[in-house]
C-alpha cells in the first residue's frame, strides 16, 4: 500500500506533476536485489567503426582498381585503355562542372545542411561585377588565381584601396602559382596520369617577368621581409635565378631579414648561380651562415635543398663527401630526414657511370618498417629510384624485396607518386624478379601483378618469354601468348619470334595437350599477322624465315597439314621479301608428312623451295622421296631438274644440291 | 586528342607514303606515281591516251573494320581456391557472375535445365549475402570487439532487464549518402511499458484501457505509445512520456459522469445485473407479483451458480461449441429435463 499512498499524494498535488512516471513504476515494484553496474560507453569518432571494418578487407589480386567497372568487357587491360577510361570518367565530371557553370540559374537549390560550398555554382567576375576587398580575400582563400587577378584589376580600376595584408596575401598567391591557374584538387585522375615529363620541363625558366606579381610587389608601400621572401621564393620556384639573386643582394643591403623558406629556396638553385663545385659549395655555406646569423634553425626543407643542390653538382669525388657532411651536420642539429633526402643521396651516390655504391643498403637499414607521410614534393621519387638502383646498379633481389615491403607498409603506397612512376617502379621490379628469382616464384608475382597493377611493356614481355624458354617451362606459353594478345604486343616481331622459337625448342610430352595449344597459338599468330600485312599497309611487320618455319613446325607436330602447306606456299612465293630461312627440321617433317599422306606435288614443292633456299639436305630429302614413293615420269623429271640425276639414282652417295 | 594519338596518325601517313613508294618502285613504275594510292589501271606503262572519266565508278566503300576487341575470360578462372573471399566481396553487391566462382543455376524453364548464372536476371534480383560468410562475420566481430564494453552485471537475463528497465523506448536512425543526412522518419518515438508495472485498480485499468484503445496488447500486457506528431525526436519523446503520465493519472480520477455507466457500456458481462437473471428468477419462483430482480438466489435455495457461469462464459468468451454445449446442459438441468434417448 506504500505505492498507493504515494499515488494519493501525487494525485493531490496534481498541479505540480513532478512525480515522475518512471519513479512511480519503480516504486511500485522494486525488488532490486543485486546492484547493476553499467560500464561507460567506449568513445569512438564518427568513422572509427568504418575504419575497423575496412581493416578486415585485404587486397584482391584478380580485381581491377575500384575506379574501373568490374566486368570482363569493361575492365581495361592495357595501359592506353586504363588511362583513357580513367580520364574519360573525369572528363565526364568536368563536363558536368561545365554544364553547371553554364546553366547556373538552374542549380540554385540548396539541399544540404550544413551547406556544401562545392555544390554551388562559382561566381564569375566580369567587368560589371560589384567587388570589394572581402571578395578579393575570399577568392585568394579559395585559390582561384585568375579570378583573383580579375578582381584585383577591377578594384584597381575603381580606385578602391586594398589593405597591405590583402596585398601580401595576393602577392604570395601570385608568386606561388606564377599568375597561372592550377589543376583543381578534385581532378585526381588527371593529376595521377600527369606524366614525368612535367617535372623535366619545369627545369627551365618559366617565371613571368614584369607580370602582375612584380607589379603588386612594387605597389606595396614598404615591402617588408614577408613581401621580399614571397617574391624571392616565387622567382626561385620558377627558375628566374638571376633576378632572385639580385633581390637577395637587395635584402642583404637593406638589412631585411629573410625567412627559412626563402633561404631554402635559394639554396636549392645554387647550381644555377655558380659554376664549379667548389664555388657552389662555398655559396651553400655562405647561405647557411647567413641563416645562422639570423638565428633560424634549419629544417627538413633546408636539408633537402642542400642535398638537391649537391645532387646536381656532377660526378666528382668531393661531391659525395659534401653530401655526407651536410647530412651528418643537419642530423646533429635535429633534422629528421624524409624520403626526399634519401632520394637525393641515392642520385648523388649511385650515378650511372660511376663506382657502385651500396648506400641503399644503409638507407634501407635505417628506414625499414617505418611509415612515412609526404613532407617534400620530391618524396615520391624515392621508391622509383630505389628500385631502379636495385635493378641496374646493384642487381640485388633481396634489397628489392625490402624496398617493396617498405612500400606496402602502412600508408607508404601513397608516396608512389603518379601512374608513370608506378609503372616504372614495377617494371624494374618485374625485370629483376624475372632475372633473379626461380621461375615458379616469378610466375607467382606475375599472376599477382599482371594485369591490374602492372602491364608489362613489350621489351619486358620478351625477357619473360626468354626466361620461360630457358627454364623449359612450356606450360606457361599459352598464358603468355594470351596475355600478349590482350596487351596488344602481337605486332612486335621480336616477341612473336621469341615465343615461337620457345615453343619449338621446348617440345612438349605427347600426353599433354600442349601440342595442340601450341599449334593453335602458332596458327593464331599467323592469322593475326597475315591479316595485318595485307589489311593495314602502314604496319612495319616483316616475316622472317625462322618464324614461318616455326609456325610450320608447330602445325606439323599437331598434324595440321593444310595450315603448314599454306605457310610453305607463302615462303615459296615471297622468297625475295622474307629474310632468312626456316629450320630444316620443318621441311623435313613436312616432307615426311607428304610422304605418309601421299601428296607428291606438295613434297616436290617443298624440295624445290629447299633447293632454292640452298639447304644442303635437299638431296637427302629427294632421295627419301624417291625411295619411299612411286613417282611417275613427270614427277621424276621434275625431281631430277631440282637435284640432279646422280642423287636420285645413287641414294647412298652424299650429294650437293645443284642449280 | 592525346599526344600518342597524334603520333600514330603522323606515322600512319608517313608509312603509307613510304609503302606506296616501295610498292610502285618494285613494279618498276615511275617515281611520280608515289602519291597515287589508287590501284593501277590498264593505262600504266602504255602509250595509250587516257580516257576522261567524268563519273568515276563508285567502288564499294569498305567500312573500316573495327578490330575485334580481345576480351579477358571472367576472373573466376583466375581465382585461387584458397583466396580470401571477404576481400573479393567486401560489401553488399548485386550478383555479378564473372566475379563469383560458383556454378549457380536459378530459374525455371519448361524443357531445359535451370538457366546458368550469366545473364540471369533472377540471380540479380534476389538479395545475396555473399558479403557475410561466416569467416567474414567472425573477422568483423573481432575488429569491432574493441568498441564494445562488457554487458552490465546484474542484467544477465531478460527478466532482470525488464525488472530494472520497465520502460522501453524505440527510435530509429537513418543513414544517407546524399547532401542531406536528415530523414523525416527519424523523429518517430515508440514507448512500450507493461501495465502490470503500473499501480492500477480495476477501475483505473478499465479506464486506461478505454482511453488507450488499440494500443494495448492483451497477449503480453504491453501498452505501446507511438508518437510522430512533433518534428523532432526529443519533442516526440517528451510527448510520449507526457501521454503516459497523463493516462496514468487520468485513469485514477473518477469523474462525476462515470456513475452513468449503463449495462451497454460494461466491458464485461455481469450476470447478476442482467436480464438473464431476471428471467431465470422469475421462472423459478413464478410468483407474478414479485419483483424477480430483488430475489436473491439464496432465498430460492437454488443452485444457479453453474447456470450463471455458463451464461457468463458465452457472453464473455464468445459463442463456441464448448460454451454453447455447457449452456444447453445447464438449461436442461434447470428445467430438470432429461434426455429422451436415455429413457427409451
Amino acid at each position: 500500500m506504500n505505492a498507493l499512498n504515494t499515488l494519493h499524494v501525487g494525485l493531490r498535488s496534481q498541479n505540480r506533476r513532478q512525480l515522475n512516471i518512471l519513479g512511480v513504476i519503480k516504486q511500485y515494484s522494486s525488488t532490486r536485489g543485486q546492484d547493476i553496474i553499467i560500464p561507460k560507453r567506449i568513445h569512438r569518432s564518427p568513422t572509427d567503426i568504418l575504419k575497423a571494418l575496412a581493416s578486415t578487407v585485404k587486397s584482391d589480386p584478380t580485381a581491377p582498381h575500384y575506379k574501373y567497372h568490374d566486368d570482363p568487357y569493361l575492365t581495361p587491360i592495357s595501359n592506353v585503355a586504363k588511362r583513357s577510361f580513367a580520364l574519360s570518367k573525369e572528363s565526364g565530371r568536368k563536363a558536368a562542372h561545365w554544364i553547371r557553370a553554364q546553366n547556373s540559374e538552374l542549380f540554385q537549390h540548396k539541399v544540404a545542411y550544413p551547406p556544401i560550398q562545392a555544390f554551388y555554382p562559382q561566381l564569375v567576375y566580369d567587368d560589371n561585377s560589384e567587388v570589394d576587398e572581402e571578395a578579393l580575400k575570399k577568392v585568394i582563400d579559395d585559390v582561384l588565381v585568375s579570378d583573383a587577378i580579375r578582381v584585383f584589376q577591377l578594384l584597381q580600376k575603381k580606385g578602391q584601396s586594398i589593405s597591405e595584408s590583402t596585398k601580401q596575401a595576393l602577392l604570395e598567391l601570385l608568386c606561388f602559382y606564377n599568375c597561372e591557374d592550377t589543376l583543381p584538387e578534385d581532378m585526381i585522375e588527371e593529376r595521377w596520369f600527369r606524366h614525368g615529363g612535367w617535372y623535366k620541363a619545369k627545369q627551365r625558366k618559366t617565371w613571368k617577368d614584369n607580370a602582375l606579381a612584380e607589379k603588386v610587389f612594387n605597389s606595396l608601400d614598404s615591402p617588408g621581409s614577408a613581401a621580399y621572401c614571397a617574391l624571392l621564393q616565387g622567382m626561385t620556384r620558377f627558375y628566374q635565378v638571376d633576378r632572385a639573386w639580385k633581390l637577395y643582394k637587395e635584402t642583404q643591403e637593406r638589412g631585411i631579414d629573410l625567412t627559412r623558406d626563402a633561404f631554402n629556396s635559394l639554396i636549392r638553385v645554387v647550381c644555377y648561380l655558380r659554376e664549379g663545385n667548389e664555388n657552389r659549395w662555398q655559396l651553400i655555406q655562405e647561405l647557411l651562415t647567413a641563416m645562422a646569423k639570423q638565428n633560424i634553425a634549419p629544417n627538413i626543407g633546408t636539408l633537402n635543398a642542400v642535398l638537391e643542390a649537391i645532387s646536381s653538382m656532377g660526378p666528382q669525388k668531393h661531391v659525395k663527401t659534401y653530401a655526407l657532411r651536410a647530412l651528418a651536420e643537419l642530423r646533429h642539429v635535429g633534422v629528421q630526414p624524409s624520403l626526399a633526402t634519401y632520394y637525393f643521396l641515392l642520385i648523388t651516390f649511385c650515378k650511372e657511370r660511376g663506382p657502385v655504391s651500396s648506400i641503399l643498403v644503409d638507407i634501407m637499414d635505417a628506414i625499414e618498417g617505418q611509415t612515412f607521410s609526404i613532407k617534400d614534393p620530391k618524396d615520391t621519387f624515392f621508391f622509383v629510384t630505389a628500385m631502379d638502383i636495385c635493378r641496374n646498379h646493384l642487381q640485388n633481389i633481396d634489397l628489392a624485396h625490402r624496398v617493396n615491403k617498405l612500400l606496402h607498409t602502412g600508408n607508404n603506397y601513397d608516396l608512389i607518386g603518379d601512374s608513370f612512376k608506378e609503372s616504372i617502379y614495377y617494371r624494374h621490379y618485374f625485370v629483376l624478379l624475372c632475372n633473379m628469382e626461380p621461375l615458379e616464384v616469378f610466375m607467382e608475382y606475375y599472376n599477382k601483378l599482371v594485369p591490374h597493377i602492372y602491364i608489362p611493356e613489350p621489351a619486358v614481355m620478351e625477357e619473360v618469354i626468354r626466361a620461360v624458354d630457358m627454364n623449359g617451362a612450356a606450360e606457361y606459353f599459352p598464358k603468355l601468348w594470351s596475355d600478349m594478345v590482350i596487351f596488344d604486343h602481337t605486332e612486335r616481331v621480336n616477341n612473336v619470334a621469341a615465343i615461337l622459337s620457345g615453343m619449338v625448342r621446348n617440345k612438349p610430352q605427347p600426353s599433354s595437350d600442349l601440342t595442340e595449344k601450341f599449334a593453335v597459338i602458332a596458327w593464331n599468330a599467323w592469322e593475326k599477322l597475315e591479316v595485318s600485312v595485307d589489311g593495314e599497309k602502314y604496319r612495319q611487320f616483316r616475316w622472317t624465315g625462322e618464324m614461318l618455319g616455326d609456325i610450320m613446325l608447330l602445325c606439323l607436330r599437331y598434324e595440321r597439314f593444310d595450315q603448314a602447306r599454306r605457310v610453305l606456299t607463302k615462303l615459296e612465293k615471297n622468297q625475295n621479301s622474307i629474310v632468312g630461312v626456316p629450320n630444316i627440321e620443318a621441311l623435313q617433317l613436312f616432307t615426311d608428312m607428304c610422304i605418309s599422306r601421299n601428296k607428291i606435288t606438295e613434297a616436290l614443292e617443298c624440295i624445290q623451295y629447299s633447293a632454292d633456299a640452298g639447304f644442303p639436305e635437299t638431296g637427302k630429302l629427294a632421295q627419301q622421296l624417291s625411295g619411299a614413293v612411286e613417282l611417275n615420269t613427270e614427277q621424276l623429271m621434275r625431281l631430277t631438274d631440282i637435284v640432279g640425276q646422280e642423287v636420285i639414282q645413287s641414294p647412298n652417295s652424299a650429294s650437293v644440291a645443284e642449280q | 586528342m592525346s599526344f600518342a594519338g597524334l603520333v600514330n596518325r603522323w606515322s600512319r601517313c608517313f608509312f603509307q607514303n613510304t609503302y606506296a613508294y616501295k610498292y610502285t618502285e618494285r613494279r618498276g613504275v615511275a617515281i611520280s606515281e608515289r602519291y597515287s594510292q589508287q590501284p593501277e589501271t590498264k593505262y600504266e606503262g602504255t602509250e595509250e591516251f587516257r580516257v576522261l572519266d567524268l563519273k568515276p565508278k563508285k567502288t564499294a566503300v569498305r567500312r573500316k573494320l573495327r578490330k575485334k576487341q580481345e576480351v579477358m575470360p571472367p576472373r573466376t578462372s583466375l581465382m585461387p581456391v584458397d583466396q580470401d573471399w571477404g576481400s573479393v566481396w567486401p560489401g553488399p553487391r548485386t550478383f555479378h557472375p564473372a566475379s563469383v566462382p560458383l556454378p549457380l543455376r536459378q530459374g525455371y524453364k519448361e524443357k531445359d535445365a535451370p538457366p546458368g548464372k550469366f545473364g540471369n536476371a533472377e540471380l540479380m534480383k534476389i538479395p545475396n549475402f555473399l558479403h557475410l560468410t561466416p569467416p567474414v562475420i567472425t573477422r568483423q566481430c573481432e575488429a569491432l570487439k574493441s568498441f564494445c564494453s562488457a554487458w552490465p552485471q546484474g542484467l544477465e537475463t531478460d527478466a532482470k532487464c525488464e525488472e530494472s528497465f520497465p520502460l522501453e523506448i524505440i527510435t530509429s536512425d537513418y543513414c544517407h549518402s546524399s547532401p542531406d543526412i536528415r530523414d523525416p522518419l527519424a523523429r518517430i518515438v515508440t514507448l512500450k511499458v507493461k501495465l502490470g508495472r503500473l499501480p492500477l485498480n480495476t477501475h483505473a485499468k478499465d479506464k486506461l484501457l478505454r482511453l488507450v484503445g488499440e494500443r494495448y496488447n492483451p497477449e503480453n500486457d504491453v501498452l505501446t505509445i507511438m508518437t510522430d506528431r512533433c518534428p523532432l525526436r526529443q519533442q516526440n519523446l517528451d510527448y510520449a512520456l507526457y501521454l503516459l503520465t497523463t493516462l496514468f493519472y487520468e485513469s485514477w480520477k473518477i469523474e462525476a459522469w462515470e456513475s452513468e455507466k449503463s449495462e451497454a457500456d460494461m466491458e464485461y458481462y455481469d450476470w447478476d445485473a442482467s436480464a438473464s437473471r431476471k428471467n431465470v428468477m422469475g421462472l423459478l419462483s413464478w410468483k407474478p407479483d414479485q419483483n424477480a430482480a430483488e430475489m436473491s438466489a439464496d432465498a430460492m435455495d437454488l443452485d444457479i451458480k453453474e447456470f450463471k457461469e455458463a451464461v457468463s462464459k458465452i457472453m464473455n468468451e464468445g459463442e463456441e461449441e464448448y460454451t454453447l454445449s455447457r449452456y444447453k446442459e445447464e438449461v436442461k438441468k434447470l428445467f430438470s429435463l432429461q434426455d429422451i434417448s436415455s429413457k427409451v
